[in-house]
């Protein structure tokens, strides 16, 4: 280009408003990547890994939740009118242990659990598997009114895994169907304003247009929001953070603990990774989970692929 | 015994027995899990909200930090990003504020005051207590010899307009409240505070 020249055309050719806007609050999820993404991550996870069996056996269950979302694809449509009034409300309008659920929901376990390869699955995996088979669909529904209002006995924990990832597919393909534009975050930052169940993990952002923003993603219908950074998620405490991990790893996951309420809840920094999964990560993590409860922090709400039993009676 | 998913937990080693994974037969793999980690140690960061110090835009910034303060450490600070929350700047900082973190370290830092005596052609650090009778003295000399109580035509002014003062951006509200007080109450009228130092 010839210097000291005027440019060909001397108009502004940006944006006619410059600089960095306010992040999305909400993203929708999208049921074509959200569980192929997850099983890919899983896999690539697995490699090596000391719980690389349970990894393997989790992405087996994500690629069935991918191939039931994409081909029956379970779920509800809320009319607009009591999305707005939820809304209004200030209440989720998918509310996750709340709303009367499709029954295509128990198509979509039905088929779920057909596309589980079983084989080389440890025993009680495989049980379950049968057991959910045998059950009706009042004792389906009941298991799953159970796990959603965290009144789960541990007898059924192994079949509520495949009752949780069918659920989440039903969650997530209904979440899809919303307008991001018609919804509010809530007051309760923490809870997806969607269906109002806690996150599984908050990403630091990498790529887009607010890299450095924090996205949670709801544990049930896979929802992102955008939640301040740097506070805490249940106490909204600031003046004890800490951002905690394991020496000497890749650096990508992080627990940020709160020394005023005693809880943490987990970063993943997709500027050390960008292949990384908001699910997947989370639960190939449980080491870090293992190492910051040591340290005596809870955490701020479990990933429900992975429920615990309270107290430390477990054993009992 | 209730398991659920809106509630805090603690993972142990032991409880995973008692989990999904240990009830669905993969029992070993969290052994395995607790075991691989043993060796290894935590690192801690403290994570901080704060106000970039350089200008009346005030960018907000997240400070990290080694060390506990809790414990009588010597917290040291390791990293200073923009805060991609603050309205003002979303995360991005100018080229100072990028620099903040070798302000911080910056060997030239000024750190306890520092006086050059008159004809001398150093400065040498001394103790606040000597900074502040110094101060304190020059100023009561000079506002005792200048300060003006009636103007020309006998009406009551009381202003010392021999010696001024400039402070900074990087104030709070109360710094800068206490700061008018000190002044305006001496008597001094050449005062502004300038935002970008």
């Amino acid at each position: 280009m010839k210097q000291a020249e005027a440019p060909p055309n001397a108009k502004w050719s940006g944006p006619s408003h410059a600089g960095v806007k306010a992040p999305d609050p909400i993203l929708l999820p999208d049921p074509v990547q959200r569980f192929a993404g997850t099983a890919d991550r899983l896999e690539a996870l697995a490699e090596g890994h000391p719980l690389e069996p349970w990894l393997r056996f989790l992405a087996n269950v994500s690629s069935a939740q991918h191939a039931v979302a994409n081909t029956l694809g379970p779920g509800t449509t809320l009319d607009p009118a009591s999305v707005a009034t939820a809304v209004e409300a200030r209440l989720p309008p998918l509310a996750a242990d709340g709303h009367r659920r499709h029954p295509s929901w128990r198509e979509g376990l039905t088929r779920l659990l057909d596309l589980i390869d079983a084989t080389g699955l440890p025993e009680p995996a495989v049980e379950a598997i049968g057991d959910l088979r045998a059950s009706d669909a009042a004792a389906i529904e009941r298991l799953a009114d159970q796990f959603l209002r965290g009144e789960l006995a541990a007898a059924n924990a192994a079949a509520a895994v495949y009752v949780t990832a069918a659920l989440q597919v039903y969650f997530t393909v209904s979440a899809a169907r919303l307008d991001a534009a018609s919804l509010r975050l809530l007051e309760e930052r923490a809870l997806c304003p969607c269906c109002g169940s806690p996150s599984v993990s908050g990403v630091v952002m990498a790529v887009g247009s607010n890299p450095g923003t924090r996205f949670l993603h709801c544990s049930m219908c896979s929802t992102a929001w955008n939640h301040v950074r740097a506070v805490c998620l249940n106490c909204n405490g600031t003046r004890k953070l800490s951002v905690q991990g394991i020496e000497g790893d890749a650096e990508v996951v992080k627990a940020e603990t709160c020394g005023e309420c005693d809880t943490y809840s987990k970063l993943l920094y997709q500027l050390r990774d960008t292949r990384l999964d908001p699910f997947a990560d989370d639960l190939a993590s449980l080491g870090l989970d293992l190492m910051v409860a040591e340290a005596g922090y809870s955490r701020h709400a479990p990933n429900p692929l992975l429920l615990l039993g309270d107290g430390d009676d477990d054993l009992e | 015994m209730a398991m659920t998913r809106r509630e805090f937990i603690k993972f142990t080693g032991l409880g995973l027995t008692a989990s999904s994974l240990g009830l669905l037969g993969f029992g070993a793999a969290g052994v395995a899990q607790a075991a691989a980690v043993r060796p290894f140690k935590l690192t801690h960061a403290t994570e901080t909200r704060n106000t970039c110090t350089y200008c009346s835009v005030a960018c907000g910034i997240l400070i990290y930090s080694m060390g506990d303060r809790a414990k009588n450490a010597v917290s040291n600070i390791i990293h200073i990003e923009g805060d991609p929350d603050h309205p003002v700047n979303r995360g991005t900082l100018c080229p100072k504020g990028s620099a903040l973190l070798d302000i911080v370290h910056a060997p030239t830092r000024l750190k306890a005051p520092r006086y050059r005596e008159p004809g001398s052609a150093e400065f040498k650090e001394v103790s606040w207590d000597f900074a502040l009778d110094r101060i304190a003295r020059l100023i009561k000399d000079d506002r005792d010899k200048h300060f003006q109580t009636t103007n020309a035509n006998g009406t009551t002014v009381n202003r010392w307009t021999s010696v001024g003062m400039l402070a900074a951006s990087a104030s709070s509200s109360e710094t800068a409240f206490l700061t008018w007080k000190v002044a305006r109450s001496l008597g001094m009228v050449v005062f502004d505070n300038q935002a970008r130092v």
